[in-house]
């Protein structure tokens, strides 16, 4: 992950530290701060899951990153956004993905941060592989998501 | 042999009846699947939503439910006869098919159909069901499962090599409407395009990214291709597709050295 962090979406292959977005988004004016993070969880539809892979398309997935991220600074009232995602191999408790939104209100930094998160699950291209306790593993297919493909206009 | 038409409900995809569309012959999707029927069939019914009271139409006797409403409606007007049950909108398919469906026909299976070239399994809408795959068709009217597929797929079926990826091709977008339009034309070139694969279908192709010759025309015809290369399980419904590096829409066209990904539906964050 680059510590600079000058484009405000990044895919990584490193471990998230979250506080290095919290400073990316610092700044005199803002009054407050929203954070998400995504964590691999042990469990998906009663299934235990025992690590997760992320995969990506990395040139559009930044490209798309970068996009959602200006369209919602655009849209909501806030200061800055970053945002990170882990790709490669994850264990139980890492972070899959970190969002930090800076804004003069919380209300702007709030709503900023939700939307920034569901916009990347539906569009930016990143697919998830769970592995399992019985050994076997799938790539993770999510409904919702291929709903809003057949709708999704560039 | 009784023959019969399917001309589609609302054709919601294609935001027009596509039964009335003119892509060959001057004549619409609706009078050439007539006129194929007739040239194979002793008689031949147009399936119609609403009893119109037309000669030679066959009315959905179980509501608007689709494709197989209107196979069950033409076994209950004619239990004793084999139905020859044709989409209307497969402008590329010839007469020398549905002669190849006749001649190897089989009577003794409930239902003679083609293998898709896509994915093996049955090609229902270009099939000749015969009077015993009634009881399954009916019974799956029943239970509101409505797929002709999964319907074949259980009856004792006699599957025939598939004719290739484009006889049975049809007009379900507009995409498809623009490489079958190309392929009527003849104005498809081949050209090379470079298409690199993630995740899924990295593992299902075996590989990270290759080079094809295709005479495809459009990113939705390049897929129906590979689908059919790697028997892929994968609908183009649901996935988004980029090409050099951006989202496009499913009807760009390709030309040549250009890289395309196919994108299923995304699981991040």
């Amino acid at each position: 992950m680059n510590s600079e962090f000058e484009s405000m979406f990044q895919l990584t292959d490193q471990p998230i530290d979250p506080r290095i977005l919290c400073d990316a988004v610092r700044d005199p004016a803002a009054g407050g701060f929203a954070s998400f993070e995504g964590w691999v969880r042990n469990h998906h539809q009663g299934r235990d899951v025992t690590a997760l892979e992320y995969e990506a398309f990395p040139a559009l997935a930044e490209k798309e990153g970068e996009r959602i991220l200006s369209e919602i600074i655009t849209k909501h009232d806030i200061i800055a956004a970053r945002c990170v995602h882990r790709t490669g191999h994850l264990q139980i408790g890492e972070i899959a993905i970190c969002i930090a939104v800076s804004a003069a209100h919380r209300d702007a930094a709030f709503d900023a941060c939700r939307a920034i998160i569901d916009t990347i699950k539906s569009t930016v291209p990143i697919w998830k592989k769970e592995h399992y306790t019985d050994g076997s593993a799938s790539w993770v297919k999510c409904h919702s998501c291929s709903e809003k493909a057949t709708d999704h206009h560039h | 042999m009784k023959g019969l038409l399917l001309i589609g409900g609302k054709s919601s995809r294609m935001g027009s009846d596509k039964s009335e569309l003119i892509l060959r012959d001057g004549l619409t999707q609706k009078q050439r699947g007539t006129a194929l029927l007739k040239s194979v069939c002793d008689e031949v019914f147009i399936s119609t939503c609403e009893d119109t009271g037309e000669p030679n139409t066959i009315a959905d006797a179980f509501g608007p439910i689709g494709p197989l409403g209107a196979i069950a409606s033409a076994q209950k007007a004619d239990p004793d006869s084999a139905w020859l049950i044709l989409a209307c909108d497969l402008p590329l398919l010839e007469k020398e098919q549905l002669e190849i469906l006749i001649g190897n026909r089989s009577s003794s299976h409930d239902a003679t159909y083609f293998s898709s070239a896509s994915d093996g399994l049955p090609e229902p809408l270009c099939t000749i069901w015969e009077p015993t795959s009634a009881k399954a068709v009916q019974s799956a009217v029943a239970k509101s499962k409505q797929c002709p597929r999964s319907v074949l797929i259980q009856l004792n079926g006699h599957a025939l090599p598939s004719p290739g990826l484009w006889p049975l091709a049809n007009t379900n977008t507009e995409a498809d409407l623009i490489e079958i339009r190309a392929r009527l034309d003849q104005s498809t070139t081949v050209k090379n395009i470079t298409v690199s694969y993630f995740a899924q279908l990295r593992e299902l192709t075996g590989t990270n990214s290759e080079t094809l010759q295709t005479d495809t025309v459009t990113p939705a015809g390049l897929f129906e291709e590979i689908r059919a290369k790697y028997q892929l399980p994968l609908k183009r419904k649901g996935m988004m597709v980029a090409v050099n590096g951006d989202f496009t829409d499913w009807s760009h066209p390709l030309s040549e050295d250009e890289e395309v990904v196919f994108i299923p539906p995304v699981a991040g964050g």
